[in-house]
């Protein structure tokens, strides 16, 4: 009985939770709307490709295909029978997040079943190849509006349907993570030789996977068409796969929360500067100069002083004074130089910072933010106090 | 079963010559990319995504190139010649092969020790990094291009495969000689009508004769035209295919003749190994980019400078280095003759996609041949398939 | 009876014949020795058993069951469990999640009623885990189930791959060098453990081993393979005066 009590209340939480951003955005301008709703999706495909990527270890670079599928599912469907179905918006979205799950379900069945055979950079390259197919066949298809697009109707902006999503794909992540069914998926990752000899069925675990990511890609994708009431192919490309894949990989690949929390800070963060309208150029490229100074400069303290970690944490501070330094100098040096001297938009950055964000990840913390960890305050006080009981037996 | 003729009826055969030639010039550019990435993955098991940036930092050098020479867009500079050509390869080369170096130092020897994929995320970031990076600092938009000034062979070479058939020319004649006769008598006709503009039923007739005869006339001569086999080769693609041959030939003779070549295929097939026996292998495996991202410059170079207009942007490299990886696979990664047999059949793939009438589809090509060459022979056509290890 | 039988089992990888027409028999309850210098096929041996690879021609027989060629994780359903050589463990997961991975082939609940969380997938997790820990008393490893398993000492390491193959709960366990890299304390551990699980757990045991002191004072029946043929086939005692054996191993004391 108290596991029906906790299970009902925690729903009745995530509604709650819901309602209560769609509260919040209410008030505010179509501009702030847009970011909930926005985020929420992000959430959503950032969880949903950790699922492909991160648990079960098949990196995927093509995700915005099955957010593509999904979208133009919704497109297509509210072009054709909205009008006579007749069905009140709220309900006509929930179907149409149902009906685009299963055609990227779907088309994730068709790209996963052949490529999941590869693996590591080969698979990355023919999931990125599989994107390009579908938007290039999308734009050559005069059904569905070729390169001009489709026009969605009708326009529903809901901010609790995604984030209803958004929770929905990481309950489910996380219900499988905290049962036996989960432990195949990262075995699959880990090694997938071992897991064959202890019977799992890695091409299946695989493409379920797989299947699982897509179909909420895809949900994600019809709320992205009836939002903005349009769909066509540049919302789709690589660069949106990147952008999720960043996410994930910031997040640490395997970690829930760690999606979580880098999806909203990467779509948040880009979204900030945009405010910023008159970037020197010179400051962006002292900028360059710094972090590239910076990074191996850490990277150096990492691999050669073994102190401990007060003496480590002073040292990076001092170069992070270091780096403001260098900054400071370059830009004051670069300032002289003419083709440095226009402003720039902030929101030219954005593809910048995830690029960024990438490669100093990889230099300095290669598992992303929290590692295979999830967020808890256990995990944060065995990072920062003493030890805990496993660590200490291990 | 009647699908296959309609589909070929729709096709121009006349065409396809010349259509091969093109897709022949067009894969010397993918096979000196893909020699690039074959090499690196030969080494280092790594997928460089950064080696189509390279090539689009080499179209940028050898812009600026062009630019100090003085052929900048005002176009002060009128006179070109075969010397500012090379000088802008050589420049493009060494860039190119230095800034392959440097990605190398900095972003991948970090990675060396880490999964495989901490290589491709970091190959991911660089690759963003110099699109939308090089966007704040290279001009891009508009997109420059290479005045065409630079290139002082602007002549064309025709090849003759067939000439028209003399039946056909003979028909044409014909035509002709009734083209004369009644354009004759129209005129003539002109001459007694009142008004040209208000002719009378004699007058009209004679006109409408005029007119399909003209008509007729020009129906035989395409065919006649349409019948001959003619290839024009415009001289700068054919500079492009010899430079590009003989690149290569100095390239085989580098690996194969060498100690630096040897040491390279040495630390392809073993890098342990290799470094036990004393082979420096970041030395190697510096030098193995310098001469990759080297060959993407020439590539860029000669790609912006001969072929007309060419616009370039910070996305110049993405296609040609996804379509040149592709061609790297489809030979078999890490084989270099293999690169060039699959820099050329991703050419003709191309043009012939144009050809048969899906110019739309030719950028899905490269990603459809690469997931039946993955599918069905993973080591590709001249690789070789490994089984791992348990 | 005959639990697993090899008929003339053949390997080829292009030129090269791994294993060249190997026959024997396992009764159940054996506890049966496969040695034979470096390269002589006992792996490979292994991975035709196990369905890593097909064989080129021959017959595989387990329980009655023609087997050669069947996918891995069916062969791991079937009751055939086995360890790595070059230890493959799930590396970032815990040692219970190791074990629990292993049992897992047993799982009655749907995949959807984990991804909703509900009572019955609770109840099978918790008794999954409650074998597991079960198993890992056996190896003695239950005081660091929730260690990461790439942080437990080379013979730990050696120690859960067994525990893991158990949790199939097969019929057949096969050992990899089970022994490489132990200390000679732990070797007698692990002799012991070997035992009790052939006597009390009751599985049969075949086993590729390098050490002959192990192997001789453990196995019951020994095939020993040289370049892929089968050489000689006897208890212990048999073996170690077999004179094909000792000119394989080239006057390495047998």
């Amino acid at each position: 009985m108290k596991f029906w009590g906790v299970r009902l209340a925690s729903i009745l939480g995530a509604v709650a939770f819901c309602f209560l951003l769609e509260g919040v955005a209410q008030g505010q301008s179509s501009f702030v709307q847009r970011l909930f709703v926005l985020a929420g999706l992000y959430v959503t495909l950032a969880v949903s490709l950790n699922l492909i990527n991160g648990i079960t270890g098949q990196f995927s670079i093509g995700h915005a295909a099955f957010y593509q599928v999904g979208a133009y599912t919704a497109g297509f469907c509210a072009s054709r029978f909205f009008a006579q179905l007749n069905l009140p918006p709220a309900a006509w979205l929930l179907l149409m997040m149902i009906t685009s799950a299963i055609t990227a379900g779907l088309a994730g069945l068709l790209v996963g079943l052949p490529s999941l055979r590869l693996k590591g950079d080969y698979l990355a390259i023919v999931t990125l190849g599989f994107g390009e197919i579908i938007r290039i066949f999308a734009q050559n298809q005069e059904a569905l509006g070729g390169a001009y697009g489709l026009t969605v109707a009708p326009k529903i902006q809901y901010v609790w349907a995604a984030w209803l999503l958004a929770i929905l794909c990481i309950a489910v992540c996380r219900n499988l993570l905290r049962t036996a069914h989960g432990l195949p998926f990262l075995a699959v990752r880990e090694d997938e030789i071992a897991s064959s000899a202890m019977g799992v069925n890695v091409t299946q675990t695989k493409v379920v996977a797989f299947v699982l990511g897509s179909m909420f890609a895809g949900a994600a994708g019809a709320i992205l068409a009836h939002f903005e009431s349009f769909v066509s192919p540049p919302m789709f490309t690589m660069d949106v796969s990147f952008t999720i894949v960043t996410m994930v990989v910031l997040g640490g690949t395997g970690s829930i929360t760690g999606s979580v929390l880098a999806a909203i800070l990467l779509f948040y963060l880009p979204e900030k500067m945009r405010d910023f309208t008159n970037i020197p150029l010179s400051g962006v490229a002292a900028a360059f100069v710094a972090i590239s100074a910076a990074v191996f400069a850490i990277r150096w303290v990492m691999q050669n002083f073994h102190g401990s970690a007060k003496d480590r944490a002073i040292r990076y501070l001092g170069i992070v004074v270091g780096a403001l330094v260098i900054w400071f100098i370059s830009k004051a040096l670069l300032g002289n130089v003419p083709s440095l001297k226009e402003n720039i938009d902030g929101s030219k950055l954005r593809m910048v910072v995830f690029s960024i964000t990438l490669v100093v990840l990889m230099l300095l913390r290669p598992q992303g933010m929290l590692g295979h960890h999830e967020f808890s305050w256990d995990w944060v006080r065995s990072k920062f106090g003493k030890p805990t009981v496993k660590e200490a037996t291990a | 079963m009647t699908v296959l003729p309609d589909l070929l009826a729709g096709l121009e055969f006349s065409t396809l010559p010349q259509q091969l030639v093109n897709g022949i010039l067009l894969g010397a550019i993918y096979a000196l990319i893909a020699l690039g990435y074959t090499m690196v993955y030969g080494v280092l098991k790594l997928i460089n995504f950064a080696h189509g940036e390279v090539f689009m930092l080499g179209a940028y050098t050898a812009l600026f190139t062009s630019w100090s020479f003085g052929f900048t867009q005002a176009g002060s500079r009128q006179d070109s010649s075969p010397g500012i050509l090379i000088a802008m390869l050589i420049v493009s080369m060494t860039v190119c092969g230095f800034v392959g170096v440097l990605i190398e130092r900095f972003a991948y020897r970090p990675m060396r020790s880490q999964p495989r994929i901490a290589s491709l995320i970091t190959a991911i970031g660089i690759s963003l990094l110099l699109q939308y990076g090089g966007q704040l600092f290279l001009p891009s938009s508009p997109p420059p291009s290479i005045s065409d000034k630079v290139n002082p062979f602007k002549g064309n070479i025709e090849i003759p495969l067939k000439p028209a058939d003399s039946a056909l020319l003979a028909q044409a004649e014909q035509l002709k000689a009734k083209v004369t006769s009644t354009k004759a008598a129209y005129d003539e006709q002109l001459k007694s009508e009142k008004d040209s503009f208000n002719l009378s039923p004699v007058g009209k007739g004679l006109r409408t004769a005029s007119q399909d005869a003209e008509r007729d006339y020009r129906n035989a001569i395409d065919k006649a035209n349409k019948d001959a086999l003619v290839i024009t080769l415009p001289q700068g693609q054919v500079i492009m295919l010899v430079t590009t041959v003989v690149l290569m030939i100095i390239l085989t003779w580098l690996v194969m003749k060498t100690t630096a070549g040897r040491a390279m295929r040495a630390a392809s097939l073993d890098f342990d190994a290799a470094s036990l026996m004393g082979i420096n292998v970041n030395t190697v495996i510096a030098f193995t980019f310098f001469i990759g991202s080297a060959l993407a410059g020439a590539g860029a170079m000669m790609n912006a400078s001969f072929l007309g207009g060419t616009k370039i942007d910070t996305f110049f490299g993405m296609l040609p280095g996804v379509k040149a990886f592709v061609a790297a696979v489809l030979g078999g990664i890490g084989n270099i003759p293999g690169a060039v047999l699959g820099g050329i059949l991703m050419g003709l793939a191309e043009t012939m996609v144009i050809w048969a009438g899906y110019g739309n589809y030719k950028d899905a090509i490269a990603f459809i041949v690469l997931i039946v060459v993955l599918l069905v022979k993973p080591g590709g056509l001249l690789g070789s398939n490994k089984v791992e290890k348990v | 009876m005959s639990l697993l039988q090899l008929d003339q089992a053949t390997i080829k990888f292009g030129g090269l014949i791994a294993v060249n027409s190997v026959s024997f028999e396992l009764k159940k309850g054996d506890l049966f020795g496969l040695i034979g210098p470096n390269g002589a096929g006992k792996t490979t041996c292994f991975n035709l058993i196990t369905g890593v690879y097909k064989p080129t021609s021959g017959k595989i027989t387990f329980d009655g069951k023609e087997i050669g060629g069947t996918p891995a994780n069916k062969i791991a359903n079937l009751g055939i469990a086995r360890t790595f050589q070059n230890i493959r463990l799930f590396k970032s997961l815990s040692v219970l999640e190791n074990v629990v991975v292993g049992g897992f082939l047993r799982h009655k609940t749907p995949l959807i009623s984990a991804l909703a969380y509900l009572p019955n997938v609770i109840k099978e997790t918790q008794s999954l885990k409650a074998e597991a820990m079960e198993l890992l008393k056996i190896v003695n490893l239950d005081k660091v189930a929730d260690v990461r398993s790439a942080d437990l000492s080379y013979g730990m390491q050696r120690r859960l791959e067994i525990a893991r193959a158990m949790a199939t709960q097969p019929k057949l366990l096969l050992l990899d060098e089970p022994a490489a890299g132990m200390n000679p304390q732990e070797k007698e551990e692990l002799n012991a453990m070997v035992k009790h699980i052939r006597d009390e757990v009751g599985l049969t045991v075949l086993l590729i081993e390098h050490d002959m002191r192990f192997v001789m004072s453990l196995c019951e029946r020994i095939v020993v393979l040289d370049a892929g043929k089968e050489i000689a086939a006897g208890p212990p005692d048999a073996i170690r005066s077999d004179p094909k054996v000792i000119a394989a191993y080239l006057g390495e004391a047998v």
